[in-house]
């Protein structure tokens, strides 16, 4: 038994050893370094960028600019599907004749150091024309806005209007309209990104260490840019301290470091620095909803009408507006609401562009959601679960079509008893038990969220299992880890199926050279797509082994059975033989199994070995969770303290209870960074002012509440064969709307709280003060 | 994030450190823990041409206590100070403020001097400082000058040091039947304060008020003394009442910051909350009671 059991997570050793090996610990013979240059100005037209000082700097290699960029260079491609058509507003490497926010790159600077590189980078004139920067998506919309691009600052434009929401909100009892204000922030991995990159001139091939995520992806978009035979080029993902969703998209840097390796054929790397990473990684969540919920007078809730504005920042990535996307195909959350309506925008402001961050589109969702019902269920003098309840999609309905699409793909609900699992949330929190409001001045809330969160999206997976002569399976994964613990979920799935120890089942995955095809790490897809990948060619290396045996020792494979990693006849007391035994016999060229010469394919003999590609039903798997919070807030002070937390879920089926766990709790805290803490404010320049760990406040210790997670394997995903729901981006997704209601609860308020991070000063705001009171 | 270049001396003796000070003169800064400078030499914000490490310079640290008066080093690390009997003891208001001094990986390597030098006006132990009127021995080659601590801190991130100056000691006089109190408010534990408070309380034989201090930090370029608050405690028997109703004459006028994050409006509204509890705290610990 390994499915289900909390098993350690085998890659942990390493990293607390300090076995680990980041991207900055790679090096290789010769190797320069590079620093991007990046502009300082948030909107400006390029005039001239004068090199010369800098390359007269000793240690200096090279200085690349826009004028170095091969002739026809695409720009980077976005890699989803998006509404409407936004390549006008696609990234370059470097800028093309103006920059669109500050941090953009302008130049590579490669140096015998990177030291070397910042002093060069200093002595890099740059005549650039100012121009006004646009900030605010509402002031980009203007008629008389700056125009960030030439197609305009309204990059796209879609919606829904599902059954009769204006006869809805005509008929209804109760409304309540608001606005709800999601600041932007993001992820700040532990470690910033990296890259090394490798030119063997002589045969033309390309390795790059560092990428993670998506690798064969972006593998095939640089060769795209760089007119490459695909398999010409490697990519390498080494030990990768967090993405969250950030990490490994493919950014313009991804092109110019190999292109600087190939440009010098000398290695090159790059190892992004803190302030280089607050402006160039992708940005995200930065959007306003103004939300209006309808009931009727027994407190079904009859319509949601959504105005939804996402500020994209300078340039559309490899992301496009998926994040909006998502915020308003899956708004109603759980939540059987047939009248929605949902008017979309998104604008090109002069930041950093946005990307993905774990929970995308759904913290954001649930927060507006969620608040906008707490507010009606106040209005209505009807008990908050009580409403949610009420409304919750029942399981006789599932899988539920919400009616909206986001990717090209409708938005659907596999499987679950929401009710179910909401009555068991709310029985083990206590919901409706009586609590002290008021303890030594503090004032004290209970707050909830209802949430659906999308999980195990994205095309296929793919892994190739092989069996050596030892009985040691390997795995090679087309999938990414950036510390998920998918080198032990993938190992225990193996495990489970092929009947070997874990210690002897290792799991390879973020390399192309490994595989030929991979999808890789994003919405919460690995232990659905890439598991059932594993889980389906375990299989065949099972079939395949007993058929092997079968045919070896002349035995009915229906009476040979694979267990404790050896095949058994029966009841004898000794195997037929060991699993690596078999692996041996198979493979090519074995002199055991007398072989007629073949100059085509030997198909019977080609190893233990068995590659496995799956596709993913477009629904992927829904996971329904409630969270719960208890806080205790200063009203003198505005001061919050969440005193106890708690997700309950339904993931379907647990492969390794721990590893839940850890991503549930991990994702909490997150949340509660982005409920109180971060946030990447602008000034009117559009300078980012919060772009050190200073300004920019992440969530520590002191901060932690303790966390309960409540799993339950209630209602097993039926798109896919092991029934396993995502469980990676349960965590934080609900925690702002949870938190924030709890505050309003504290504070009795019916106004505030909407915006973003609830900082005391906003706290306090929301119950109104008077200076000196 | 890489500083730009600049020559590094790590003397061992302060006839050395003034030597180099008094050569390189304006080019020069001196490194105590280095918690704010090194972040700015990496960010380019400081750019001196040569740096001179005190690190080196055994003289600079350490703790005495002779007829009730404390010496601490300037070098003296914030951890150590905190871990101080005599400090927890003689100087509990220091010891309140450090426990809001960043966390034990900055205290473990930040400095008493390097912090009332830098002369944040959001940080803790300047503001303790002026609560003790403390005296701030400024050595340099010309030798050694006293000056009060309302005289050392002139501006934000501006001291009375001259060029070739040094912080070398700070000199306290230990009040021993006083209670203290500190309270501050920050985004994060261990963050600059958006508001902080430091009080000192000495009752009389009667249990009257004998001395009081009380500073507001994080509101204007120096911590601000509030005197009228005081003098509205003197000679009373302190209750909760009285404290609330003496904390309405902070002088709110003279708080200046502000900004987005943290509006004046709000710095005013919750200062006087922090000043009643720093109080609070310090009238219950008089008597050398612990709450």
């Amino acid at each position: 038994m390994a499915i289900g059991e909390p098993i350690v997570r085998v890659e942990d050793e390493r990293f607390l050893r300090g076995e680990g090996r980041f991207i900055a610990d790679y090096a290789l013979p010769r190797m320069v370094e590079a620093h991007i240059l990046r502009s300082p100005y948030a909107h400006a037209t390029i005039r001239s960028i004068g090199l010369d000082q800098a390359l007269a700097l000793p240690g200096v290699h090279a200085v690349l600019t826009c004028d170095d960029l091969p002739e026809g260079l695409p720009p980077i491609h976005c890699r989803i599907p998006t509404h409407g058509d936004l390549s006008p507003y696609l990234q370059y490497p470097l800028a093309l004749g103006k920059v669109r926010y500050v941090g953009e790159p302008v130049a590579v600077i490669v140096a015998d150091t990177r030291a070397i590189a910042e002093d060069a980078a200093e002595l890099v004139e740059l005549d650039f024309d100012p121009l006004p920067a646009v900030t605010d998506p509402a002031a980009a919309l203007a008629a008389d806005a700056e125009q960030v691009h030439e197609a305009g600052n309204l990059a796209g434009r879609w919606g829904f209007d599902l059954g009769d929401v204006s006869g809805a909100l005509e008929a209804a009892t109760f409304m309540v309209s608001d606005r709800f204000s999601i600041q932007r922030h993001t992820a700040m991995p532990m470690e910033t990104r990296g890259l090394l990159a490798y030119y063997d001139v002589g045969r033309g091939l390309l390795d790059i260490y560092g990428p993670t995520k998506v690798v064969h992806t972006n593998r095939n978009l640089l060769a795209t840019m760089l007119r490459m035979g695909e398999a010409e080029i490697r990519m390498i993902e080494p030990d990768v301290g967090g993405s969250f969703g950030a990490r490994g998209e493919f950014y313009p840097e991804d092109f110019l470091i190999p292109f600087a390796a190939i440009k010098l054929r000398r290695p090159v790397r790059w190892i992004e620095d803190r302030v280089e990473h607050f402006a160039a990684i992708n940005h995200s969540r930065d959007c306003v909803f103004d939300v209006t919920v309808a009931a009727d007078a027994d407190g079904i809730i009859t319509a949601f009408d959504v105005k939804l504005v996402t500020d994209m920042g300078g340039y559309i990535r490899t992301h496009g507006d998926v994040v909006p996307s998502h915020a308003g195909a899956s708004f109603p959350g759980p939540y059987r609401v047939r009248n929605y309506r949902l008017d979309a925008m998104t604008v090109m402001t002069n930041k950093t562009p946005t990307g993905t961050y774990r929970a995308p589109g759904m913290f954001e969702a649930n927060f507006a959601r969620e608040r906008a019902i707490d507010r009606l269920a106040q209005k209505m003098g009807m008990e908050r679960a009580e409403l949610r309840r009420k409304n919750l999609i029942l399981p006789e309905q599932m899988p539920w079509h919400v009616g909206t699409e986001s990717v090209k793909r409708p938005t659907i609900f596999d499987s679950g008893n929401f009710p179910l699992i909401f009555d068991r949330a709310t029985d083990a929190f206590g919901w409706s038990l009586p609590y002290q409001r008021e303890v030594d001045g503090w004032k004290r809330g209970r707050g909830m969220c209802a949430l659906v969160e999308p999980s195990g999206l994205g095309p296929f997976e793919g892994v190739r299992i092989e069996v050596d002569q030892h009985g040691r399976v390997q795995i090679f994964s087309g999938s990414s880890n950036q510390g998920q613990g998918h080198e032990t979920v993938l190992a225990q799935i193996a495990s489970e199926v092929l009947t070997v120890p874990m210690e002897k089942v290792r799991v390879r995955h973020g390399d192309t050279g490994i595989i030929t095809f991979g999808g890789g790490t994003y919405a919460s897809r690995t232990a659905i797509i890439g598991g059932n990948a594993v889980y389906s060619a375990s299989i065949s290396v099972r079939t395949k082994a007993l058929d092997a045996a079968s045919r070896r020792f002349g035995i009915p494979v229906e009476e040979l059975d694979l267990r404790e990693g050896a095949i058994w006849h029966g009841l004898n007391n000794e195997p037929v033989a060991k699993i690596g035994d078999i692996a041996r016999m198979l493979m090519p060229g074995n002199q055991e199994i007398l072989q007629t010469p073949s100059a085509g394919n030997i198909p019977d003999n080609d190893g233990l070995v068995v590659t496995s590609y799956v596709r993913a039903v477009s629904a992927g798997a829904a996971v329904f969770a409630v969270h719960l919070a208890d806080v205790l807030v200063d009203p003198a002070t505005g001061e919050t303290r969440v005193e106890r937390y708690m997700v309950a879920c339904d993931v379907g089926r647990q492969i390794n209870p721990m590893i839940v766990e850890g991503q549930i709790v991990g994702g909490v805290a997150q949340g509660l960074g982005g409920t109180f803490l971060e946030e990447l404010t602008y000034n009117e320049e559009g300078q980012l002012t919060t772009g050190t760990f200073t300004d920019y406040l992440m969530p520590n210790i002191y901060d932690m509440p303790p966390v309960t997670s409540l799993v339950f394997e209630e209602s097993p995903a039926t798109t896919n064969a092991l029934g396993v729901k995502g469980v990676g981006e349960v965590g934080p997704s609900g925690v702002a709307a949870a938190v924030g209601n709890a505050i309003a609860d504290a504070l009795g308020t019916s106004v505030g709280l909407n915006t973003l991070p609830l900082t005391p000063q906003r706290v306090i705001e929301a119950i109104g003060f008077e200076v000196g009171a | 994030m890489k500083p730009a270049p600049f020559d590094y001396f790590a003397p061992t003796t302060l006839e050395e450190v003034f030597e180099l000070l008094n050569r390189y003169g304006g080019d020069a800064r001196v490194i105590a823990g280095g918690q704010s400078l090194v972040p700015m030499l990496a960010l380019r914000l400081a750019r001196p041409e040569v740096v001179v490490d005190l690190n080196r310079v055994p003289s600079l640290s350490g703790i005495t206590e002779e007829d009730g008066v404390l010496r601490i080093g300037a070098m003296t690390r914030q951890a150590r100070a905190l871990a101080s009997d005599i400090i927890g003891t003689k100087l509990p208001l220091l010891h309140q403020g450090l426990l809001n001094v960043g966390h034990p990986p900055t205290r473990a390597r930040g400095t008493l001097g390097g912090s009332i030098s830098h002369a944040d006006p959001a940080a803790e132990t300047p503001m303790v400082m002026l609560a003790y009127g403390a005296k701030m021995v400024i050595a340099g080659s010309a030798g050694e000058r006293t000056v009060e601590a309302a005289e050392f801190t002139l501006d934000t991130f501006e001291t009375c040091l001259e060029d070739g100056e040094i912080l070398k000691e700070i000199i306290v006089e230990a009040s021993a039947d006083e209670g203290t109190g500190f309270s501050e408010l920050a985004r994060r534990r261990g963050d600059f304060a958006m508001v902080s408070a430091a009080a000192r309380i000495r009752l009389d034989a009667d249990g009257r008020c004998a001395e009081a201090h009380l500073m507001i930090g994080a509101v204007a370029p120096v911590p601000l003394r509030c005197d009228a608050v005081a003098d509205a405690l003197v000679g009373t028997q302190l209750t909760e009442r009285r404290i609330r109703d003496a904390v309405r004459l902070i002088d709110l006028n003279s708080f200046s910051f502000d900004n987005a994050e943290v509006s004046l409006a709000y710095r005013r509204h919750i200062a006087p909350t922090l000043a009643s509890r720093a109080l609070a705290q310090a009238v219950g610990r008089t008597g050398g009671l612990r709450t």
